[in-house]
């Protein structure tokens, strides 16, 4: 835990990916307000010119903020590549802390169920983004930013309900979500100095909700979510985000633990 | 349930280990007329494993296929789900299929994990192989009431609890577990067990021993695969349950 726990979260360096949109965005704005001065941005999504309207966006609260866009499919060994090569432009050695938030995410066909994924294909392109590119970016990251007197690291997961109960006409995504929060849990027994944290920041206005909502095959699943969004209980990103960053600011969630937006 | 009924059964990793132990216990409680598909890579040593089963068991009363497959390719599935449309009889109980193909993958630090292809190619052999084989089985088997269809996956201690250096196994494991979680969620007229058999006397532990240096002690394969048997034909739990060898 950090000297400065609960005032902000240091000089930091943030990476986050899928930042083009939805929460990704969310979370670059409200930890660009946490952290202190001579801190940066790696922004990795799909999109650049997205990318570069949020780093305006950024940049509007704060002139000096170092922001840099990598556009990226990060399911690509070269995208991972561009990206550490950003962080580590964007790195200096007074920073003391690197933030990486593992946003990026896809629904995947929840408009079929589990007997009709035969097509090993598209099984493998879901869990390449979903789990491996997850994996292997987190794992270039603490190589790029070993573990040093003076400087905390932490790991972010954006997890789900779904890493913990299955929903039918879901397996891509639950499955996808499950693997990473095991995969988070095993980083945090071997690592105890990384702060790793599983956070689910519960149904919120985003693409990928909008996707559910209409795509979904299961009947109660699919009315669930046209439920909660007509007696308006889906969060924006803002709330959500809030209460990530209390979360961070706090830091005394234990690590690998998966906690959940109304748990905090 | 004493028998299996006159079964469809589908062994993957059958050449070896707890999938060649599971081939010996249920031809033996197969009824005539039944079919064992018994997939791996090895063709020799799944033809020896036949050749074993038909010493004790009738030609006549079980039909024994070797389908030699590697199950990380594409191919390989297609390959075996096509065998089974092959190899279908009718008038069929039950068919059950046994995803029990699994790789140890490397026991190494996290932060070893940086190669994207390496992390992919474990995934497709240890989780999208499962999916796509048993979404094809049951494309070519499709549920009707008059037939039970079960699913069993060949799960680990490691699905639930996290260890150190262990992440692809463990990764894929819980992915596996959630998987198999959704389709019992999704069919009720499939029954899905996930089955932790315990540290057996396999190859796989032996890569452990190797690579980790620490030695389990061990139960033989055949142990683990007659409890599994019993929880199939005992068929006394809940679709989607996670079940370990130690607990039953």
């Amino acid at each position: 835990m950090s000297i400065a726990a609960g005032t902000d979260l240091g000089r930091a360096l943030c990476i986050i990916t899928g930042a083009s949109r939805g929460f990704g965005q969310a979370a670059a704005r409200h930890l660009s307000q946490r952290v202190s001065p001579g801190s940066a941005f790696v922004l990795a999504a799909r999109s650049g010119n997205d990318l570069r309207s949020v780093r305006t966006e950024l940049q509007q609260e704060d002139a000096g903020l170092l922001v840099e866009c990598v556009e990226a499919d990060l399911a690509h060994a070269e995208a991972q590549a561009r990206v550490i090569a950003a962080a580590k432009r964007c790195f200096s050695a007074d920073m003391d802390h690197v933030i990486l938030v593992n946003n990026a995410a896809s629904l995947g066909d929840v408009s079929r169920y589990t007997r009709d994924f035969t097509n090993m294909a598209e099984v493998d392109s879901y869990l390449s983004l979903n789990v491996s590119s997850c994996l292997c970016l987190t794992a270039s990251t603490l190589e790029a930013f070993p573990q040093r007197p003076g400087l905390r690291r932490t790991v972010v997961n954006v997890s789900s309900l779904c890493a913990l109960q299955p929903f039918p006409s879901w397996v891509l995504y639950c499955t996808g979500k499950a693997a990473r929060d095991m995969m988070f849990r095993v980083l945090a027994e071997e690592e105890p100095d990384v702060r790793v944290l599983n956070y689910s920041p519960g149904p919120m206005d985003t693409d990928i909700y909008v996707s559910a909502k209409s795509r979904t095959a299961d009947p109660n699943v699919r009315r669930s979510f046209t439920a909660m969004w007509d007696q308006g209980q889906v969060l924006t990103c803002d709330e959500s985000c809030t209460k990530l960053m209390k979360l961070l600011l706090d830091d005394s969630y234990v690590s690998g633990a998966h906690v959940d937006v109304y748990d905090v | 349930m004493l028998t299996l009924g006159r079964g469809f059964c589908i062994i993957t990793g059958a050449s070896k280990g707890f999938g060649r132990s599971l081939a010996h216990e249920v031809s033996h409680l197969l009824e005539p007329g039944s079919v064992l598909l018994l997939v791996a890579r090895s063709g020799s040593l799944l033809e020896e494993l036949k050749e074993e089963i038909y010493s004790f068991t009738d030609k006549q009363q079980l039909a024994v296929h070797c389908v030699t497959a590697d199950l990380s390719t594409r191919e390989g599935v297609t390959e075996t789900v096509r065998l089974a449309k092959q190899e279908a009889v009718n008038e069929l109980d039950h068919v059950l299929l046994i995803n029990n193909a699994g790789s140890l993958g490397n026991i190494s630090s996290f932060g070893s994990f940086t190669d994207i292809e390496k992390v992919n190619s474990y995934l497709t052999f240890n989780v999208s192989s499962a999916l796509a084989l048993t979404a094809g089985l049951l494309q070519v088997f499709p549920c009707r009431a008059d037939l039970r269809w079960s699913v069993v996956n060949i799960s680990s201690i490691f699905a639930l609890k996290a260890l150190p250096s262990w992440v692809l196994y463990c990764t894929a494991k819980a992915a596996r577990m959630m998987m198999f979680s959704v389709l019992a969620e999704e069919e009720p007229n499939i029954k899905v067990l996930s089955y932790s058999p315990g540290p057996m006397d396999t190859e796989m532990q032996e890569d452990i021993q190797r690579q980790s240096g620490i030695a389990y002690s061990l139960f033989p394969c055949h142990v683990s695969a007659a409890k599994l048997m019993k929880l199939i034909l005992d068929n006394d739990f809940p679709s989607g349950k996670h079940l370990d060898f130690f607990e039953v």
